[in-house]
């Protein structure tokens, strides 16, 4: 038998609904390196992301007063997230940004990524690096809608029923275009296997 | 297996899980968070920094039923105005039902024998009559006592003449 779940954050939540700006620093703090991911994975650019995470916490802030508890502050504050970098991605229309070079650096010499990596065999015969950058490159030449449900479902590890809630569509909705950007990606990496150099 | 499969997809996507911002990223951020939000503060009008502060100090003092005082406040003129509406109509009516009573019976008295009446109708009949006359009807109808009776019955009410 499913039992409501209590939201880990609602003390914090009704300390800063009266007031108590620390307790919304906690959720801040908490919260930052989800939301960074993403952001980051649907904008492909730090300094936007960056701006785009403080307008996202300061409006969060000011509307936190009426927030009423019927969905967790998570799923709250990821559909303020997803719905502003939305309208952001919008208003910068299609211009490519990417950036995503200068921050993953480091991730070839994470120990984890490593291990994770060894296993595959078209990323063994692929080199790394440049099979990152196209992967990037294809996941920016989805829609915005489908690249959110992807971010959402492949890098943040979220289940379909929390998408669904947090984008406002049905569970059908979101298994939909997860497949459908799923067919893109793979198009898109298929050509880069045929033609590495390309 | 040389294409990409969904799982393929779905691991490589996962990789991007480690990618992350330059470090110290997130320790200046809290701090970056608060200097936007000063600057913010000094960009509002005097005003909305008072108004938030109070309301702020009220939702401390736990008063949260003060919360809601804009309807409340709405509520309460809305509930004056009917009643004052109501008030500013009543007079009209109770006018009329209290003097109609000794209007009618006015012609049945002689003029020496006002004791036995009140004397409140009384002079209300003396120095004030309900409705005013027509001057020309009462040249026409000078010997014919006044038609006060008629007067009970609401001008808008008497159906028009047609000739």
């Amino acid at each position: 038998m499913d039992q409501p779940r209590v939201d880990p954050d609602r003390e914090l939540v009704k300390r800063t609904q009266s007031g108590d700006a620390g307790a919304f620093d906690e959720l801040v703090i908490k919260y930052t390196p989800r939301l960074y991911g993403l952001v980051y994975n649907m904008t492909s650019n730090h300094e936007d992301t960056n701006d785009l995470l403080q307008d996202i916490f300061a409006k969060a802030y000011r509307a936190i007063r009426g927030f009423r508890g019927k969905s967790s502050f998570y799923t709250w504050v990821h559909s303020i997230a997803v719905n502003m970098t939305l309208n952001f991605l919008k208003k910068r229309g299609r211009r490519f940004q990417l950036s995503l070079d200068d921050v993953d650096a480091s991730i070839q010499n994470d120990k984890e990524f490593l291990q994770s990596t060894a296993t595959s065999s078209p990323v063994r015969e692929a080199d790394l690096s440049e099979l990152q950058r196209r992967l990037n490159e294809a996941m920016m030449k989805l829609s915005d809608e489908h690249r959110a449900v992807v971010t959402m479902f492949h890098i943040q590890g979220m289940p379909h029923a929390e998408i669904s809630k947090i984008l406002r569509v049905s569970e059908g909705t979101v298994r939909s275009r997860l497949f459908y950007a799923n067919r893109q990606l793979q198009n898109y990496l298929d050509e880069f296997r045929k033609n590495p150099v390309s | 297996m040389d294409e990409f499969d969904d799982n393929e997809i779905a691991r490589l996507l996962r990789l991007k899980r480690y990618e992350q911002p330059p470090p110290g990223y997130f320790e200046n951020f809290l701090h970056e968070f608060h200097r936007r939000q000063r600057d913010e503060m000094l960009r509002q009008p005097l005003w909305r920094i008072c108004l938030e502060r109070a309301h702020s100090f009220m939702l401390r003092l736990d008063t949260r039923s003060l919360a809601s005082y804009p309807a409340a406040v709405a509520a309460v003129l809305v509930c004056a105005a009917v009643v004052s509406l109501k008030i500013y109509q009543q007079p009209e009516t109770a006018h009329v039902a209290l003097q109609s009573p000794p209007v009618l019976s006015a012609p049945a008295t002689a003029e020496g024998e006002w004791s036995l009446s009140s004397p409140v109708a009384t002079q209300i009949f003396r120095t004030q009559p309900v409705r005013s006359f027509n001057g020309s009807a009462q040249t026409h109808r000078a010997a014919a006592p006044p038609r006060y009776v008629l007067d009970s019955v609401p001008v808008s009410y008497e159906p028009t003449f047609r000739f």
